[in-house]
């Protein structure tokens, strides 16, 4: 008899203890709905539309659209502007990442060390970061006026002819480079100081007992363990790098009399062929490849890190 | 009794349903007549901006029922907005614009075309120039929009500098224009270039600097695009004449050096006295107001080469088709192309009206250099945009390749580099017009 009790009872507890668990997994997925339908409706829905339109004619002024199979992305690989784009992205991206990764590192190990004027440090490395982007390329777009720019200015002192930063292609595209790596360099040193802070001190301790010092504690310790947030700086700054927009636009082409498109990169070429000349279907096919070019980068990185880890 | 009641109650309700609904109309018909309206209005000339706003207040002292509301934006900003609003009927009642990106709109049939009493107005002759009124007319041969302001072109040409380099006058042809530009021009102790002789625009976004090409290529005999008897059309530069004003531009940066690409350019080159002469429209002379106003300068008609002529770039006004009030929408149109609103517009912001007929001799006796903006003569023509849908996108990948040959060094001397700039150019312009079934094979 007491035996079954024992069963009813722990019956009844399983019961409810199943009933609670039910509640509690039904009061999760209610508070996620509105942010999942959000993210389904802004996110997941535009992504499988513009796979959709990328294989039609689709034209931003006409509701007709046709089915053309993949005549957009052979036109793509004979569209000159597009190519050029392209390479103009991926130079961009790589010496954005390569910059902005090696010297958020530096400046990280810099500021490990705290002083009285590490948060004074600290505030002024990330303040590029929290400025918005537009007034940021527009004063940079001043430094670098070729008549008036504080760029050229410090370069006549040492006796060098004015450049046209924002003129020349080949110079325009690394001007903006080392605007982007000014403004993100500050994101990435503090990412990578948190990480710095978070290894644990015995590590170094028993590093140091058995005989390393300097460089051989950041090759065999900081290094390894700092893998996890070195991916994720890679992989977000080569995302951001490839979706670079408003400071190529600020500075080479938004306004009458600006240099034109000395440097065209993807999301420019992608935003002029859907807005400008209404070709949805032509434009969602670059947004295609950008996304595969950017997820196959992300899965490489992933795969490159966790094999060294 | 009760059956006279029961009529009288019969009678009543059958005599309130005819009433009733006929003091509803009164009603109606009275509220339409003073019902409030309100417009809205988009520009893409954030300088119109005020007169839009004082015409719509004189407007509204007229009819207290309406009240207009006005927005302007950057030029290139605005064009992604109609993009963006017109194919979702989400742009404003009235809307400025050039007819040439509008075209795609016309032709998807996402503006209606113009009430028969605008058109009236609009095709009455001597009204408006005839380039620009066909170039209202959409493929079907309707009328859409009406005309309001003009951008017509004339060379800008700074009296001082030009009495410093001994010159008599503004240039009257291109060869006059090739070789003041080289006197003009003047250079610091290190050689670098201070002052161009003839601004040209070398770079900026959008199709600007194609359509710049175009002012100097339509007197050396070419143009952008060609219509041909079958009603196709061709690049019309990749020819002598496309030869020929690439050389110019090539020859004035590299071998002559009148320009450069490190110094300013256009208006405020001119304002800030960095370029003796350039060609723009009337705007600069409201501009050079504001900011320059001791500048000694004057206007003179563009130069003569083996034809000759001058760019008009109309601006119309539209109604969309989600405006609920279009009636009112056209009356205000009609309004602002008043004589006494005209010359406000021409007063302030120095924009040219369309308007032939109109009486501006007050603002042309303020202002004596708008009258080269005027200047009529029987072989000076007047052209203006094609209506084509994939005009827009014509002339700005050919603007692209040029600011690219334009920093290209190596073509000067180079016949066959400047040949096959102009080659490569023209074989992208064809295959847009082939991809809209519009090229002449």
């Amino acid at each position: 008899m007491g035996g079954g009790n024992r069963e009813g009872r722990a019956m009844v507890e399983k019961k409810r203890t199943w009933s609670l668990e039910r509640k509690r997994r039904t009061f999760c997925y209610l508070a996620l709905l509105p942010i999942l339908s959000i993210f389904l409706i802004i996110r997941v829905i535009p992504i499988i539309r513009t796979f959709a339109l990328s294989v039609t004619d689709a034209s931003l002024i006409s509701l007709k659209s046709n089915y053309i199979g993949l005549d957009n992305f052979k036109n793509l690989l004979s569209d000159d502007l597009f190519l050029l784009a392209l390479k103009n992205t991926t130079l961009f991206a790589f010496a954005t990442v390569a910059l902005s990764v090696s010297m958020g590192l530096l400046l990280s190990l810099l500021m490990y060390r705290k002083s009285t004027l590490s948060p004074l440090y600290e505030t002024i490395y990330f303040f590029p970061v929290i400025t918005p982007m537009v007034p940021v390329a527009i004063i940079w777009k001043w430094i670098y006026d070729p008549s008036y720019g504080l760029m050229n200015y410090i370069l006549f002192w040492f006796g060098i002819k004015p450049i046209g930063w924002l003129v020349y292609p080949d110079i325009a595209l690394w001007a903006i480079v080392i605007l982007s790596v000014w403004k993100v360099v500050g994101y990435n040193m503090m990412i990578f100081l948190v990480g710095l802070r978070n290894i644990p001190s015995m590590y170094y301790e028993a590093a140091r007992i058995d005989g390393a010092m300097g460089f051989g504690l950041f090759r065999y310790i900081t290094f390894p363990l700092l893998k996890p947030i070195l991916l994720f700086i890679i992989v977000v700054t080569t995302i951001n790098s490839y979706n670079v927009f408003t400071q190529v636009y600020v500075m080479t082409t938004g306004l009458q009399g600006a240099p034109g498109n000395t440097v065209r990169v993807l999301v420019y070429d992608i935003w002029e062929n859907a807005f400008r000349y209404s070709r949805m279907g032509y434009a969602s096919a670059e947004a295609v490849i950008l996304f595969l070019i950017i997820l196959l980068l992300t899965l490489a990185q992933f795969k490159i890190v966790k094999s060294e880890a | 009794m009760k059956q006279v009641i029961k009529v009288v109650l019969v009678v009543g309700f059958i005599l309130s349903l005819t009433i009733l609904p006929l003091s509803a109309g009164g009603k109606t018909e009275k509220s339409q007549a003073t019902q409030q309206i309100t417009l809205t209005l988009w520009g893409g000339w954030p300088e119109i901006q005020p007169v839009y706003e004082k015409v719509a207040a004189d407007y509204n002292k007229q009819n207290p029922n309406i009240t207009i509301k006005v927005l302007t934006h950057p030029l290139r900003e605005f064009e992604q907005k109609l993009s963006a609003t017109i194919p979702a009927d989400q742009a404003s009642d009235i809307i400025e614009a050039s007819p040439y990106p509008v075209q795609k709109f016309i032709s998807a049939g996402l503006i209606p075309p113009a009430p028969q009493r605008v058109v009236d107005y609009m095709t009455k002759p001597g009204r408006f120039p005839e380039a620009l009124v066909k170039a209202n007319k959409g493929p079907d041969g309707k009328y859409y929009g009406l005309n309001y302001f003009q951008g017509r072109h004339v060379i800008f040409w700074n009296k001082d500098m030009f009495k410093e380099a001994g010159l008599p006058g503004a240039p009257t042809t291109m060869d006059e224009m090739i070789s003041y530009a080289q006197k003009l021009a003047k250079r610091d102790a290190q050689g670098n270039l201070v002052r161009s002789g003839l601004s040209l625009r070398l770079s900026g976004g959008g199709s600007g600097v194609g359509e710049k090409f175009w002012m100097y290529l339509y007197p050396f005999g070419g143009s952008i695009i060609e219509e041909m008897p079958n009603g196709k059309w061709k690049a019309g530069y990749d020819n002598e004449a496309g030869y020929n004003t690439l050389k110019m531009y090539i020859d004035m940066v590299w071998k002559y050096k009148t320009d450069d690409h490190k110094i300013k350019h256009d208006a405020e080159a001119f304002q800030l006295r960095q370029t003796a002469m350039f060609a723009r429209e009337s705007w600069v002379i409201g501009d050079t107001r504001k900011k320059a106003p001791d500048l000694n300068y004057d206007t003179a008609p563009m130069p003569k080469g083996v034809r000759w002529g001058d760019l008009a770039t109309g601006v119309n006004l539209y109604v969309s088709r989600s405006c609920k009030n279009p009636d009112a929408a056209w009356d205000f149109i009609l309004f602002l192309n008043t004589d006494e609103n005209l010359r406000y517009l021409l007063d302030t912001t120095g924009w040219l009206p369309q308007r032939m007929d109109a009486d501006l001799k007050a603002s042309l006796d303020k202002e004596p250099r708008y009258k080269a903006f005027l200047f009529s003569h029987p072989d000076y023509k007047i052209y203006t945009y094609p209506t084509l849908p994939e005009y827009d996108e014509i002339l700005t990948k050919f603007a692209e390749r040029m600011v690219k040959a334009f920093l290209d060094s190596s073509l000067v001397d180079n016949p066959a580099g400047i040949r096959k700039v102009l080659s490569d150019a023209a074989a992208e312009t064809n295959s847009i017009l082939k991809r809209a079934g519009k090229l002449a094979e």
